[in-house]
């Protein structure tokens, strides 16, 4: 009932997580649930959840079924359902998605676009899941 | 028709008792074999292409985690079902299957309780467990990305993650050994009394095939507690590749 936000990593549905302890470079997409800790360049989808921690700095063009922001990301965000941002997130890139929810204190530098994203989120053969 | 093959080091007068109880517990439950004591002159993989064409389909090795390793690589890719009796209590693969030492061993094997399970491979060998990689120093290249280590950090490519030295991972069933892929899983360590619970959170990365490379000197990379590598190393998943017999206390 009282469950930590932070404690979500815990749960059997989550696939892949990018602790603090790395740095990802290049085009990382897979099927699953995402958790991001720590730092990404390049680009970052997912068919499913994306959650971006306080402490993540991502510097990628990201595409997600749905997302929840609360650290720095520099690029553009493509969400096809829901995207809540926290008080802590900090965006600078467009976003395109359906529903938005924008807690107090959060920036965004760019441009919101609402509707349904023209392309799905991802679609890629690579082996990750 | 079983084929129990006996390690070397069990030719010691001192298991003579020993491997009689367990012949006798094995006649007892009917599933007694032909038995092949190795010695310097007859090595494993002979006993086993010799078990194979008289008509053997399960290999039992009875011996220790190194005994394990070797019957392991040399069965992966044939059609053979394994089985172990672990003849100390030191066992961590009869750990991971849920096999108990020595006679009460044979119940387990009677039983016949049948698993497919991954195997991990590195290079050209095969692993049950884990890889621990001892450096920091090192890049993990997927496909199309690559995963550096920032701080010190524990590096772990996990098939269960038992012998891996980080116990959240099989508890937590972060990696398991029966859903076709590895996970790469960079844990970091503590860095100090006031350090974030975050900041302890390990990293975990599904994958079927990456290269690990240093940054500088080859580093040491360590395959089930056994078996060493030098980098570079690449690490493929094997699925369903090894049919073993488990028992009920199995960790996965």
């Amino acid at each position: 009932m009282f469950k930590n936000n932070e404690d979500s990593y815990k749960s059997d549905k989550i696939e892949t997580i990018i602790g603090p302890s790395v740095k990802v470079e290049g085009e990382f997409a897979g099927d699953g649930d995402i958790i991001v800790e720590g730092i990404v360049i390049g680009t970052l989808k997912t068919k499913n959840h994306l959650r971006i921690g306080s402490e993540a700095k991502v510097q990628a063009e990201i595409s997600a079924a749905s997302a929840f922001i609360a650290g720095d990301v520099s690029g553009n965000i493509t969400i096809e359902a829901d995207l809540d941002l926290k008080a802590t997130a900090k965006i600078h890139g467009d976003i395109v998605c359906s529903q938005i929810s924008i807690e107090k204190g959060a920036t965004i530098n760019g441009k919101i676009s609402m509707g349904s994203p023209k392309k799905p989120a991802i679609n890629n053969s690579v082996m990750e899941k | 028709m079983y084929l129990y093959i006996y390690d070397v080091f069990l030719n010691d007068k001192k298991y003579f008792n020993l491997l009689n109880k367990i012949e006798n517990r094995l006649a007892d439950l009917e599933i007694k074999g032909k038995i092949c004591r190795l010695n310097l002159l007859k090595n494993m993989s002979e006993a086993i292409d010799d078990g194979i064409k008289q008509g053997v389909n399960t290999i039992v090795a009875v011996g220790n985690d190194s005994t394990f390793g070797k019957v392991v690589n040399a069965i992966a890719d044939k059609d053979i079902t394994l089985g172990i009796i672990p003849i100390d209590g030191n066992s961590k693969i009869a750990e991971i299957l849920g096999v108990p030492a020595e006679e009460k061993a044979c119940d387990v094997l009677a039983q016949r309780l049948i698993k497919k399970l991954d195997l991990g491979k590195i290079n050209k060998q095969y692993f049950i467990d884990s890889v621990s990689i001892d450096d920091n120093n090192v890049s993990l290249n997927f496909e199309k990305y690559q995963i550096s280590p920032v701080g010190k950090t524990m590096i772990s490519i996990c098939n269960l993650g038992f012998l891996s030295g980080n116990d959240s991972i099989y508890q937590k069933k972060l990696s398991v050994p029966t859903d076709g892929w590895l996970e790469a899983v960079v844990t970091p360590l503590k860095s100090g009394l006031f350090s974030k619970k975050n900041d302890r959170m390990p990293s975990v990365f599904p994958f079927k095939k990456i290269l690990v490379e240093s940054r500088g000197e080859p580093v040491t990379v360590t395959i089930d507690q056994q078996a060493i590598f030098k980098t570079p190393v690449e690490i493929t998943v094997a699925p369903k590749k090894l049919k073993v017999i488990v028992g009920s206390e199995r960790l996965f």
